[in-house]
């Protein structure tokens, strides 16, 4: 059987059969925490609608302070998104065209529908904590009816983004889509759970345990997009690492806060409160590490090292 | 060699574009004129000839005034442009085969010229959210650089590694199928620059005939591992206008073994990402209505 004469050459009779074929875009921590702004905005936003669909006497509150904060989290996530492409005029090129067979483009146009009713009902909140005027129910209504569903597609599309790729490790993540859109909505329960604690109003209680059930799904979620991962992750050089910071991200993000929440809960409000807020922070920390983790893989080399050997032809 | 040029005679008049101030104005939300429709054409690349002369590589340069991407060598046989790239739209492939004393197969050195492979159903053109990544009038693979806003989605959605995004002006770049060669009824400057027909250019259904006639020749000289590779669509892949003869494993040529469109999963995908929602919004609301007096 012909062998390489020299087998610790790089380019020998395997050729290039060790190399990887694809190419990572230039995607890094910028992009991390788009997705972390994303999920935070969106996640809030839906948690906040559906608490006013429910019952708005309880939430309205906290509604009132979740809408402007829900759009100061668009407008990072969107800042990140134009300093991740470079020049400022480039985002709105994507608003040239509508092209829904490419996630980028359906996601952007949600964006952009999803800020409008957004602006709107975050106008409406602070002109009424003004007390410039009152504005019609109908108004509200509206725009929350309209804005679920693009908040939702600003979820959906980051994740089907990404494993609509051909990057090891992305392309077969199957659930990351409903990973992200699953852990947006913890997030934004999360968020809500702080504001409520910092405003000192709103069914506390109710959106406590929620959260807690939330983090429970969430982790089944997670625990399905590791699987999927790991085999490529694998294959990796610092494979381990990558390994590692999942982990940790699980721990951070859901095991933790979810210990500290079930803790706070039989507290007195003050220190409830503030563990509360322990756990969102803790529930950020940990869901940015798994979404940086995730955008770095294809980053890291293979770790075969290995090179094959002619057998003759194929 | 089969590969010939056109009459320049025979290429239609592109119709004449409006001019003036409305004109610059409404432009953009103005319906564009497509050009009719041409005849598909692209890359039949036979590896069993091709001598690694590199001549594609520097024609290539020369016509689309690419600049060098610096000489270094990289000790991997004669490959010293090492991969595809921004500014490198051919890249010549270099495999050595040496056989150990006493061995049974002979040696052979193996090369190939890479390109963008002019996928029929092209995952970037897919992913491109500006419309910058088009099928032209020959169904080629084209990228308008003014349009690109450099995501490199289309970069992460090749299969084949071959877009690249410039660190000159922020845009994703890859072979045109020397498209303003072609408008003008030329064939493209590698096709053209080949010493040994290894690119033939011309209509892919006269190519694949062609391809198919060449395998049948190998077979008979004693070469039955040579094959056509993305000449013909798979179970999870279209077909390519830029294919090849091949007589090794893809993956030693630095080939994907089994191409994936990714867009096959993409409605699974949603549905999933649809489902994570929903589950996490319905468990919500669920513990409000049980919890809230």
């Amino acid at each position: 059987m012909p062998t390489c004469t020299d087998p610790a050459s790089p380019m020998n009779a395997a050729g290039y059969a060790s190399r990887r074929v694809t190419k990572p875009p230039n995607w890094h921590e910028l992009v991390a925490f788009d997705m972390l702004f994303n999920n935070m905005t969106t996640g809030l936003f839906v948690v906040a609608a559906a608490g006013d669909l429910v019952s708005r006497p309880a939430f309205g509150p906290l509604t009132r302070l979740a809408y402007p904060m829900a759009l100061l989290f668009l407008t990072i996530d969107l800042a990140c998104l134009v300093l991740d492409l470079g020049h400022r005029f480039r985002f709105h090129h994507m608003l040239r065209v509508f092209k829904p067979s490419s996630p980028m483009s359906l996601g952007t146009w949600c964006l952009t529908a999803y800020s409008i009713p957004l602006g709107l009902l975050s106008t409406i909140e602070v002109l009424e904590m003004a007390g410039i005027r009152e504005i019609p129910a109908w108004m509200r209504l509206a725009s929350i009816t309209t804005g679920i569903p693009f908040a939702m597609g600003a979820a959906m599309y980051k994740g089907v983004l990404f494993s609509t790729t051909s990057q090891p490790g992305w392309k077969d993540s199957r659930w990351l889509g409903g990973y992200l859109t699953n852990s947006a909505i913890a997030i934004g329960c999360a968020e809500l759970l702080a504001i409520a604690d910092l405003a000192g109003q709103g069914p506390v209680r109710a959106i406590r345990t929620s959260l807690l059930a939330l983090l429970a799904i969430n982790l089944g979620f997670l625990a399905t997009l590791i699987v999927e991962l790991r085999p490529a992750i694998r294959t990796l050089k610092g494979g381990h690492r990558l390994d590692l910071m999942l982990t940790l991200g699980a721990a951070l993000g859901v095991w933790v806060p979810a210990i500290l929440i079930l803790v706070s809960g039989t507290m007195p409000t003050i220190a409830s409160a503030i563990i509360d807020g322990i756990g969102m922070v803790l529930v950020l920390a940990g869901n940015f590490l798994v979404r940086r983790s995730i955008v770095m893989l294809p980053h890291h080399e293979n770790d075969d090292g290995i090179v094959a050997r002619w057998d003759g032809g194929s | 060699m089969n590969a010939r040029e056109l009459e320049i005679s025979a290429i239609p008049e592109p119709a004449e574009t409006p001019s003036g101030p409305v004109a610059t104005i409404l432009g953009p939300f103005l319906p564009v004129v497509r050009p009719e429709p041409r005849t598909p054409t692209g890359f039949y690349t036979d590896t069993t000839v091709c001598i690694g002369c590199k001549a594609c590589e520097v024609a290539c340069k020369q016509w689309n005034q690419l600049p060098s991407d610096g000489l270094n060598w990289s000790g991997d046989s004669y490959d010293n442009t090492q991969a595809l790239s921004a500014t490198s739209w051919r890249h010549v492939k270099f495999i050595e085969q040496f056989a150990s004393a006493g061995a049974d197969a002979p040696s052979r050195w193996l090369m190939m010229s890479d390109v963008c492979k002019h996928c029929s159903a092209a995952p970037c053109q897919h992913a491109c959210p500006t419309g910058a990544i088009i099928y032209n009038e020959f169904s080629n693979v084209y990228i308008q650089p003014d349009i690109c806003n450099g995501c490199a989605y289309c970069i992460a959605a090749c299969p084949f590694g071959v877009i690249t995004r410039s660190d000159l002006d922020g845009h994703a770049h890859k072979c045109t199928l020397c498209y303003d060669r072609q408008r003008d009824g030329l064939i493209p400057a590698c096709a053209k620059a080949c010493p040994t027909a290894s690119i033939q250019f011309g209509p892919i259904d006269e190519l694949r005939d062609r391809a198919h006639r060449r395998i049948e020749e190998l077979n008979s000289r004693g070469t039955p591992s040579a094959y056509l590779y993305g000449e013909a669509p798979t179970a999870t892949y279209s077909e390519l206008h830029s294919f090849y003869l091949l007589v090794d494993r893809p993956s030693t040529y630095g080939l994907p073994e089994s191409p994936f469109n990714p867009w096959l999963r993409m409605r699974g995908d949603y549905l999933r990402s649809l489902l994570g929602g929903l589950a996490a919004i319905v468990a919500m609301i669920l513990v409000w209505t049980l919890r809230m007096p």
